[in-house]
């Protein structure tokens, strides 16, 4: 029994869909059920893997400055140790991750359930079942040997299966979509997911199977590298804040105008960078010089993001007090200004002659792919998990230290390391300074950094620990009380979303 | 902005863009180089890596090397590669049109390796140096290579010929010697190949090399 | 260089032609129309604006006031 509805926004918007408030919240209580599974499938996976990408983590960043340590076998190596480091965080959590937010968000959006799960929930299946079998592949040694293709050939067809399945699936969800109108969210999340299928099967075909001759090698391996950052999860952290920043505080987006501008400036500009990781190289400098100008437009894309991100907060910033998603959310869309910023100027050529090479790059990459899209990441598990398993978080302390762990780590590892990398840079452009002597500059902020991974590890366990938790709890007996999402609503209201 | 159908060719419209600049164009202009033949001397340069060290080469990518060392020497002017002895000049597209993957490598961690053969020819200098690189630098934070070497008992008719030269505290006990494994052979092999200072029409060497 | 050229000048006339014809498209068919609509999407009745949907920290005791201001948390 239910009070008769006033007309909702969305009525307002669309005559057609003259849904009642209650038939609509059931609605969205089926959607959410239907993805309940999948998405735990995924988070759960992709958690996994961070803790595994974690513990490479830790090894790899200690042995650059103990370089003895577990240096008796092969398999322990550092430079296969980084690089399944590197394939365990980028397409193991980091991608599954993004897939749950994904199909959860467009499910959403589109206010259609997920159909067929078993289908993507088999494609989550050969997903870790290819990751498994190419990262033992990389510490037997079978790697290929391009940066961030490094899986080999007999592990990477089973990871094109489960992609293709995931973008075919959301494509069709987009479809068959009951609601007309198309939020920012969803056109990043469709571009994401048509994007990412020609990435990795160009890259496949010219790299690893039938590779071009020389340096194109070179060239389309940082096309696909940079636009794996790009094109496919910077869309759909873009799309997760653009929902839960105006979800949570209960305020719309600043200017839908300024998204739009954001989105197809981005769509343009942000594919025609790639070359800007190649900036010295021995290259025709016409490529070089449009990967160069590519990369300075994109200060219009990131700017008026973070233009409508920030005019969206203000006067908010007490919400943050509150909401977990909130501190992950804004710590991640700032985060993701801030590194975009220092990609552009890592670009410029006066710039890159000096960080090139150096350990800049990497604080760069950890930037862009921890501080704005892991813990943009982390922010939409805390908004999606209670709502799918029905139940409240468990413990408030485990959620405060993973924050501050994460946030902490994060910055004193790339803001020093950033600044290491400059320094290493500079040494190494004055010939008279020995190598071994630009080596030991870089030392201390190797060191740091391994001090943060341990800082992030612990949040990454602390943050495990509550997921375990909260889903052992959804196979317990139904507790009271309701998910706080119902908290304030009458009693007249309908259970269940 | 909710029409499908615009929004789906837009996307694939923006990323048509650069897969036809960044990938068909480079192709098209790089991905048919020939090696050069030099006028005066008949000599062809680059040619593909002989056996040995294109097996070494394999050894090279499977430990992943190329996340520490580089093989591309920028230009004079723009970095202080050349200054460093890393290379005569520059490095061009025509220098990797025979490797397969091409390793041009991110990071130095780690010096440059494009001409490593021409700055150390040594054989002693390689072994002793993967084997551990204190040997040779000390301070180096490169991980020791101890697992491409046998450590064995020295035979009763005296030392194999290539056993390493160790001392201090890098030597094996008394009795004992350490020689490489086929595969170190090969890598040895592979770094001492690394040579690219030639003069081809795009990248003269500076007269004072000649 | 000369083939290069052509297609780099080419395209580079063509790709924004079609881009902004691909904008007057969109605003002469109400593409760009009610935005500020769109931006209320994520919206609805029991979540209505000025709502905060996610108060899981430091939540205010429930004794305190029944009714929150307008925009702060929910007990």
């Amino acid at each position: 029994m239910s009070q008769p509805a006033t007309p909702g926004v969305l009525a307002a918007l669309s005559p057609r869909d003259a849904d009642t408030s209650s038939s609509r919240r059931a609605e969205l209580a089926e959607i959410d059920a239907s993805t309940s599974g999948t998405v735990l499938l995924f988070f759960l996976a992709g958690m996994v893997w961070l803790l595994i990408g974690t513990a490479f983590a830790l090894l790899a960043s200690y042995k650059l400055h103990a370089p003895d340590f577990l240096s008796g076998q092969a398999w322990l190596t550092f430079g296969r140790i980084r690089t399944a480091h590197l394939n365990a965080v980028i397409f193991g959590f980091s991608a599954e991750v993004a897939v749950g937010v994904l199909l959860w968000l467009m499910c959403r959006l589109c206010r259609v359930p997920l159909m067929a799960q078993s289908v993507i929930n088999a494609a989550a299946v050969f997903w870790n079942v290819g990751l498994t079998v190419g990262i033992v592949g990389i510490l037997k040694g079978d790697t290929t040997g391009v940066e961030y293709l490094e899986m080999p050939k007999y592990a990477t067809p089973i990871l094109f299966v489960a992609f293709a399945l995931i973008a075919v699936w959301t494509i069709v969800i987009f479809r068959f979509r009951r609601e007309q109108h198309l939020y920012v969210s969803q056109w990043y999340l469709l571009a994401a997911v048509l994007w990412f299928p020609w990435l990795y099967s160009t890259a496949q075909l010219l790299l690893v199977l039938e590779p071009a001759r020389g340096t194109v090698q070179a060239a389309v391996n940082w096309w696909f590298g940079h636009n794996v950052l790009g094109l496919w999860f910077t869309p759909i952290g873009l799309a997760a804040i653009y929902y839960f920043l105006p979800k949570v505080i209960g305020r719309p987006i600043h200017s839908y105008y300024l998204s739009v501008l954001g989105f197809w400036t981005l769509a343009l500009f942000y594919n025609w960078n790639g070359f800007h990781h190649l900036v010295g190289g021995p290259f025709p400098a016409w490529m070089i010089t449009i990967s160069i100008v590519a990369s300075v437009m994109m200060i219009i894309p990131v700017v008026s993001t973070a233009i409508n991100h920030h005019f969206t907060m203000v006067g908010h910033f007490g919400k943050l007090k509150y909401s977990p998603t909130l501190r992950f959310i804004v710590f991640g869309a700032v985060s993701y200004t801030v590194s975009s910023l220092q990609g552009v100027l890592s670009s410029v050529r006066w710039f890159s002659e000096v960080a090139h090479f150096t350990h800049h790059t990497v604080a760069h990459a950890h930037w862009g792919m921890y501080a704005f899209f892991t813990m943009t990441m982390f922010g939409s598990m805390y908004y999606i998990l209670p709502r799918i398993t029905q139940r409240e978080w468990p413990s408030e302390r485990l959620i405060s230290i993973h924050f501050w762990c994460t946030a902490v780590g994060i910055i004193l590892y790339v803001a020093p390391l950033s600044w290491g990398g400059w320094l290493q840079g500079k040494a190494m452009l004055d010939a008279t300074v020995p190598f071994i002597d630009v080596v030991k500059i870089t030392l201390p902020w190797l060191k740091l950094r391994t001090l943060m991974g341990l800082l992030l590890a612990v949040g990454h366990v602390a943050f495990f620990a509550n997921l375990v938790w909260i889903l052992a709890r959804r196979f317990g007996p139904y507790r009271q009380p309701e998910p706080m999402i119902l908290a304030g609503v009458t009693p007249a209201a309908p259970v269940g979303k | 902005m909710n029409y499908g159908p615009l929004l789906f060719l837009g996307i694939l419209f923006t990323l048509a863009g650069s897969w036809f600049g960044l990938v068909l164009l480079p192709n098209q202009q790089l991905g048919a180089l020939q090696p050069n033949v030099n006028t005066n001397t008949g000599a062809i340069y680059p040619q593909p890596i002989p056996g040995e060290a294109a097996q070494g080469r394999e050894i090279y990518r499977s430990l992943g090397c190329n996340y520490c060392h580089t093989q591309q020497v920028r230009p004079d002017g723009f970095g202080a590669d050349i200054q460093r002895g890393w290379g005569k000049r520059r490095s061009v597209a025509r220098d990797y049109i025979y490797q397969k993957p091409v390793m041009l490598g991110s990071s130095r961690t780690g010096p440059d390796l494009t001409n490593i053969g021409e700055r150390q020819p040594s054989y002693d200098w390689h072994y002793t140096h993967l084997y551990n690189p204190q040997t040779t630098s000390k301070g180096s934070i490169m991980p020791p290579h101890a697992f491409l070497f046998r450590t064995q008992r020295i035979a009763p008719d005296g030392p194999s010929t290539n056993a390493l030269k160790l001392s201090g505290e890098f030597a094996p006990a008394p009795g004992w010697e350490v020689v490489p494994t086929p595969e170190a052979t090969q890598l040895v092999e592979y770094l001492r190949s690394l040579k690219s200072s030639v003069d081809i029409p795009e990248a003269p060497l500076p007269k004072s090399e000649e | 260089m000369g083939i290069i050229s052509f297609i780099l000048i080419g395209s580079s006339l063509v790709f924004p032609a079609v881009a902004l014809w691909a904008l007057w498209w969109a605003g002469r068919h109400g593409q760009l129309a009610h935005a500020d609509k769109a931006a209320l999407l994520p919206f609805d009745e029991q979540e209505p604006v000025g709502r905060m949907t996610d108060v899981v920290l430091n939540r205010p005791k429930a004794s305190k006031a029944s009714h929150p201001p307008q925009g702060g948390p929910v007990p």
